[in-house]
């Protein structure tokens, strides 16, 4: 099914990405639908986001920090951090705004820092390429021959709350950092949840998410300057409750009119990952190049998925692990004012999902699969990519200590991914393909002073859509998106509208001292 | 340097060469048959029914015995149980009821001598309260209708009936071969039949006297007090008893929780897999949502279906039956009737305004190739007492197709494994507790008739 405009695409794994401002790579992102996320999570300060985010061989002095907390040891002194940041999603289909204050301190061989951060993320709306706006409908008394009695949706935004802290020490004869971080997250919006229940009148979310994490930052001084090794583990823990409110359209026969029927479907959203990752870089021979290496490995786990709604395609979240790794490689130079760096990741990632009989369930042959059985069994096999590539220039503005900086960058992700499904009541198999690509040019702009460092970096993504309004009558299924981890089973067509996410940062950093 | 950014600069442009490769979706999934089913569904405006709010008990109670008590016919030896017999699902199990006169129940029921068949099967009463539109196989009472709603071109109903259940409830009671008997009869205990003296057109004279048969019978006032505290006994019609009748329909004979019932409210493992295969060609290829369409699945449209000619025949017609065609200003609907809702449809053989088709099988087997199906019609699939009725004649059959509804025009072309998946989907409509009515027979009604 193809549209002018549209895309249209089959559902496999939703998606998987996580609730954690501090994700980056340590985190690996599963996708199976192209679907536009919101850039919600990104709220911390970073010196390399116009740089597309390089970070294999180009340090992020002001990012690493939130990363990995070992290697707050770099930094130079303490610093406070400001981080207005803004997106939103093209066609009015939704944004979200957030202002986090950071403090990184250090004293003597200690370090440490915290970071609150409120944020409010808009309703997601179908996209409104036309221009039209959204209708609510508001109640309305019965009697009419279809009778609308359930709320419609608002429009009000929601808030969502961070809290980051962290601490760790030095080992300076060693040249060995250790820290550790905690991020906790409360949660009632997650950009796009709105657009996964298709028919949906409201949804209420409420729900948490956990980051934990320990790095190591070990060092070895060089005359082309130091080789480094880091290691992080990280425990994610995400968890969300969505009541989800529709309108069923019954008939009712003591009026003999189409009615509204409130029904209210509470979907769980459970998904823990551990996660290791090991990063090593080392100067070239060359003045000013490094390279660097890392990989990590991820294991969720999750028990419960919502049950999303896209169009008519049913995609109930059913329990599944994964496992994820990412495999990369990274070059980048810094001589004088400029910065060049290039990563390359591949990620190959294998999914298994399982839907079981709540019920005895008959199969085609005339089998009885007992509560409990397996009924779908889903193998999901991913080869990821992803390439970043940035520049940045620093401009000194004679005769002050002041400078400008320009940043570039760009970031491809490319997704594909094979499905195969088992389905044990139909008595089927089936494989399915499926792969797209998104890209993301990246900018900066830094102004800094001696007393102040101001930055304003920009994103834009494309290459992903969102659900746009359908007008089927009644009977869809829902079909899900999670922002914990999310694969489920594919079982047909759907159409997204092309949107793009852009996203807008303004970073203050102030030394303290 | 050059060692490392040879190697780097191939593995990037490998990377993005793969990332390259395909942007468009190299496939699409296949669509699972839940997403084909619910996506017909949803083009049919097919959707769940809402709970039935419960009526009054007292004018329940009063409904209750109306439906089972033989005092409301001419000769005292018929009821609305009769035909509408809650063990056979609210029907007869017969082609073409027997009306009063007859002897015995249920498919042995037998014409009474010089009785003739009811020309047109007594549909069953299951989800009578559903909201049909349209009543009887020719749907001359309906909310629509020229006279007004709930009104007919030959009978003048009160007007103040608050549903067309009530309405219905006035009319097998004038019908001679139905309930009210023809002049000289006598009824069960010898005594004559007042009810079949009056004429046709004196439908209100008829009223009243049924009414004051029930006020006479020890019992019913009371129940008409009960069930009508706010009315004054003198103010006590045909239209209380009605009323009543309808409202115990509401109540008691409502079943709309089956498979596919509860597959409409979301739940995936409801149908079988034959049943959901069934369903994605009943709302598609086999077209058969053209017509069983809407929440009820059906009762809103009238179509010339092929059916073979059978019975006594109605009006002008007779021995034709030209349904919908043979009321004024309906011509265009030649040997057209009324389309039924399809929920239980399982449990109410034979099939058909003439029930001339014994089972679900013949029917969509019917259905593959109407004209081929009408043509070879076997008149000896019926009972033994209506194989003479049977009007096979060349020109009846040529008529019959020449009006025969577009829609059925074309062969289905169906393999039998198709129909058996659709029998699947029309089994599944069938709401498990439909299956046993037997407890909304009364013990005793006040008449002290017997109920069976």
């Amino acid at each position: 099914m193809q549209f002018s405009g549209l895309r249209a695409v089959c559902i496999a794994v939703p998606l998987l990405s996580f609730a954690s401002p501090a994700a980056r790579a340590q985190l690996i992102p599963i996708k199976t639908i192209p679907i536009a996320q919101g850039s919600q999570f990104e709220i911390f300060p970073s010196s390399n986001l116009g740089m597309a985010d390089v970070s294999i061989a180009l340090p992020d002095s002001i990012g690493d920090p939130f990363v990995n907390p070992a290697t707050t040891a770099r930094l130079p002194g303490s610093r406070f951090f400001a981080t207005p940041t803004v997106y939103s999603v093209s066609d009015n289909a939704g944004g979200g705004r957030s202002l986090p204050f950071a403090l990184l301190a250090r004293r003597s061989d200690w370090f440490g820092g915290f970071a609150l951060t409120l944020q409010q993320v808009e309703p997601s709306r179908p996209p409104q390429q036309f221009g039209g706006g959204v209708v609510d409908l508001p109640p309305r008394p019965g009697g009419d021959p279809l009778s609308v009695v359930v709320p419609g949706n608002t429009a009000r935004a929601h808030g969502n709350g961070y809290a980051f802290g962290m601490v760790g020490h030095r080992f300076s004869a060693k040249n060995l950092s250790v820290g550790a971080s905690v991020t906790w997250t409360a949660l009632h919006a997650l950009d796009g949840v709105d657009l996964l229940y298709e028919g949906s009148r409201s949804i209420t979310q409420r729900g948490n998410a956990l980051d934990l994490r320990v790095g190591a930052l070990k060092e070895w001084p060089g005359e082309r300057g130091a080789r480094a090794f880091e290691a992080i583990v990280v425990h994610n823990q995400f968890s969300t409750t969505h009541d989800v409110l529709f309108a069923d359209l019954v008939w009712d026969p003591n009026r003999q009119i189409f009615v509204e029927e409130a029904r209210v479907d509470t979907n769980y959203d459970r998904t823990k990952t551990w996660g290791a990752q090991l990063q090593y870089q080392i100067p070239l021979a060359t003045p000013g190049w490094r390279i660097g290496w890392l990989a990590t490995v991820n294991r969720s786990t999750h028990p419960n998925g919502p049950s999303y709604q896209i169009g008519n395609s049913g995609v109930p979240q059913d329990p599944g692990h994964s496992y994820a790794y990412n495999l990369g490689i990274g070059v980048s130079k810094v001589l004088g004012p400029a910065r060049f760096g290039v990563d390359a990741i591949f990620e190959p990632i294998r999914s298994y999902t399982w839907a079981n009989a709540t019920a005895p369930v008959a199969t085609l042959n005339g089998d009885t699969l007992p509560p409990g059985a397996p009924t779908l069994e889903n193998r999901f096999s991913f080869a990821n990519a992803l390439m970043r590539v940035g520049v940045g220039r620093d401009i000194d503005l004679q005769g002050t200590n002041n400078a400008i900086g320009l940043q570039l960058g760009l970031v491809l992700r490319s997704i594909s991914y094979k499905l195969e499904q088992t389905d044990h009541v139909q008595l089927t198999e089936r494989a399915f393909q499926r792969s797209w690509i998104e890209w993301t040019p990246t900018w900066g702009l830094s102004l800094r002073f001696p007393e102040l460092d101001i930055r304003y970096q920009g994103r834009v993504t494309k290459g992903a859509g969102r659900p746009s309004n359908n007008f089927f009558f009644v009977g869809q299924r829902d079909i899900a998106l999670s922002s914990g981890m999310l694969v489920a089973a594919p079982n047909g067509p759907l159409s997204l509208t092309d949107v793009n996410t852009t996203t807008h940062q303004i970073s203050l950093s102030l030394p303290l001292r | 340097m050059t060692v490392w950014v040879r190697p780097l600069c191939l593995a990037a442009l490998v990377v993005t060469a793969a990332a390259c490769d395909e942007q468009t979706p190299t496939g699409e999934l296949p669509e699972t048959l839940d997403v084909q089913l619910r996506r017909n569904i949803g083009q049919y405006g097919v959707v769940p029914i809402a709970a039935m709010a419960r009526q009054d008990p007292a004018l329940v109670t009063l409904g209750q015995a109306l439906m089972f008590d033989k005092v409301l016919s001419g000769n005292r030896d018929i009821s609305c149980g009769t035909c509408h017999d809650p063990t056979l699902h609210l029907t007869d199990g017969l082609p073409l009821p027997v009306g009063t006169g007859g002897t015995g129940s249920g498919a042995a029921r037998t014409l009474g001598p010089g009785r003739s068949f009811v020309p047109r099967n007594a549909p069953s009463l299951v989800n009578s309260a559903i909201g049909l539109f349209y009543v009887f196989w020719d749907g001359r009472l309906n909310q629509f209708g020229p006279q007004g709603p709930l009104q007919l071109p030959d009978v003048v109903l009160p007007f103040d009936l608050p549903n067309v259940l009530a309405a219905q409830a006035f009319l097998p009671i004038l019908n001679r071969r139905e309930m009210r008997g023809e002049p000289g009869d006598v009824d069960v205990f010898g005594n004559p039949n007042e009810l079949a003296q009056f004429a046709d057109t004196q439908a209100a004279e008829i009223w009243q006297a049924v009414t004051r048969r029930l006020f006479a019978t020890p019992g019913y006032p009371e129940l008409f007090r009960a069930a009508f505290p706010y009315l004054p006994s003198s103010s006590f019609t045909f239209r209380e008893a009605a009323i009543a009748i309808a409202a115990f329909q509401m109540d008691a004979l409502m079943r709309t929780n089956s498979p596919f019932d509860r597959y409409l409210r979301r739940d995936d493992n409801a149908l079988s897999v034959e049943a959901k295969r069934g369903g994605v060609l009943f709302f598609g290829e086999a077209r058969c949502s053209s017509c069983h369409n809407g929440p009820l699945l059906g009762g809103q449209q009238f179509a010339n279906t092929g059916v073979p000619q059978l019975g006594p025949g109605v009006g002008a017609a007779a021995p034709l039956d030209l349904g919908r065609g043979g009321l004024v200003n309906n011509e265009f609907y030649q040997f057209a009737f009324r389309v039924p809702p399809l929920r239980n449809v399982e449990l109410t053989a034979p099939y058909f305004h003439n029930g001339s088709f014994p089972t679900l099988e013949s029917v969509v087997a019917h259905y593959n190739d109407v004209s081929r199906s009408l043509r070879s019609f076997d008149p000896a699939t019926l009972p033994a007492a209506l194989r003479d009725s049977y009007h096979g004649e060349q020109a009846t059959i040529d008529s019959v197709i020449q009006h025969l509804d577009s829609r059925l025009r074309e062969p289905l072309r169906l393999t039998e494994a198709q129909q058996r998946d659709l029998v699947a989907f029309l089994k599944a409509l069938t709401d498990p507790a439909a299956r046993d009515l037997s407890g909304i027979i009364p013990a005793s009604v006040p008449s002290g008739l017997s109920i069976r």
